[in-house]
């Protein structure tokens, strides 16, 4: 009677007779670099976010509900990106989690002091056309003249200044020569935001003027 | 002869040679057949010609996966790895349930009598009866560590990287398996 074949002989077999042959080293190695070049990607927006959410929470300036969404998001793509990777399962989940919160408050904190948030959000205006819907600025924050922020509709255009009426609806005589940011045209009935500093009553020396891109319609429930 | 050759070398000096020569990878085979079919057999109760194919796919798989393989950890371990999966995936496909075979072995006795107020000569008595039911109805995952540590004699650091867990998660689901091992146990005894 023949000999039944044992399994490694027949996998052999099956080897030499397929002809098949281990995948190339190259294409583990760039998947893996592709793994991790996406949880790093994706911790770097999660950081961003975080500082971002914590400007918005701080500074009061801008709505942080954008930036939590995307924080959200990328949180959950880099936990299941991480968990991908060859050694993850040697930490528990609780300890990625943890470890990936503090990493992001602590560096995202870093990011707000240094003044990086705030740049980052003001590039975003000035780069990405809807940005400011997305991430409405706040109202209450740039009808606050005592402490620098004015906000509303040109009126009246003058060769030395010009008068707006803010969102309250008290005119405004801006004075100054305001640096101008962003997608301004200084017309008549275009809703801008002022940084500057009150001179009087209703006098207010502008150092920069921004478009008013974010009054909508979520900020107006939220502030009034 | 190849395989006479083989015994020369250990597990990873031979994945090294089998990236350029098959026959080395005769002798990994070789080396780990039994064991394989011996786990697999333990842990599904499929007939022998399904735990064949699931061995010999998981050959196969390690062979194209070579490269990869992560030689940080044990040649045994990743291969159980890769066995392990294979098995899982097949009963999945064929909606199987693990069932293990266990026996009347001291060390896995032993570990029932503690903490669990069960006398030893009971379980003995009564391990074909009904303790070998109870273990049965155990949820998988538990079945799955308890095969590994008390009839494959892996350690802790070998089944977390045989079924990707850490470590303590390892000692938790052990600990688990006791705790259903004797409310199931229990609840059993009243019928």
């Amino acid at each position: 009677m023949k000999k039944k074949k044992s399994i490694s002989e027949l996998t052999l077999k099956t080897i030499t007779k397929k002809q098949i042959k281990p995948i190339p080293k190259w294409e583990f190695i760039a998947k893996n670099w592709t793994l991790w070049a996406g949880v790093v990607a994706s911790l770097i927006i999660l950081i961003i976010g975080l500082g971002l959410v914590i400007f918005g929470v701080i500074d009061d300036i801008i709505s942080p509900y954008f930036w939590l969404l995307i924080a959200v998001i990328f949180f959950g793509l880099s936990y299941i990106l991480f968990q991908k990777t060859k050694r993850a399962y040697i930490f528990a989940k609780w300890q990625v989690v943890v470890a990936m919160v503090i990493l992001g408050l602590v560096i995202g904190g870093i990011l707000f002091k240094s003044g990086l948030a705030k740049r980052i959000d003001r590039s975003m205006e000035t780069n990405i056309p809807r940005y400011r819907q997305m991430a409405p600025m706040k109202i209450a924050t740039w009808t606050n003249p005592r402490e620098g922020y004015l906000s509303g509709e040109i009126i009246k255009i003058d060769k030395n200044s010009f008068e707006i009426k803010d969102f309250e609806g008290k005119k405004w005589t801006i004075t100054g020569t305001p640096l101008i940011k962003g997608r301004v045209s200084m017309q008549i009935g275009e809703e801008i935001k002022i940084v500057g500093s009150q001179e009087g009553e209703n006098t207010f020396e502008g150092t920069e003027v921004r478009p008013w891109t974010g009054r909508g319609q979520n900020m107006m429930k939220e502030n009034y | 002869m190849i395989t006479e050759k083989c015994q020369n070398f250990d597990d990873n000096e031979l994945v090294a040679l089998s990236r350029s020569d098959s026959q080395y990878f005769y002798c990994l085979m070789k080396r780990y057949e039994e064991k394989l079919t011996n786990y697999v057999k333990r842990f599904t109760y499929l007939p022998d010609e399904d735990i064949d194919d699931i061995v010999q796919e998981s050959f196969i798989s390690a062979y194209q996966h070579l490269n990869d393989c992560d030689c940080k950890l044990k040649f045994s371990s990743w291969m159980y790895r890769i066995v392990h999966n294979q098995a899982i995936n097949f009963m999945k496909k064929n909606k199987k349930a693990v069932k293990i075979d266990v026996e009347n072995d001291d060390e896995f006795v032993d570990w029932l009598v503690a903490d669990t107020d069960i006398e030893k000569e009971t379980i003995i008595k009564y391990f074909n009866e009904y303790v070998k039911t109870v273990i049965e109805k155990l949820k998988p995952i538990y079945k799955e560590v308890l095969v590994l540590k008390f009839f494959e004699d892996k350690d802790y650091q070998e089944i977390s990287d045989i079924l990707q867990k850490p470590m303590g998660t390892v000692a938790t689901l052990l600990s688990r398996a006791k705790i259903q091992f004797k409310q199931i146990y229990e609840k059993e005894k009243k019928y």
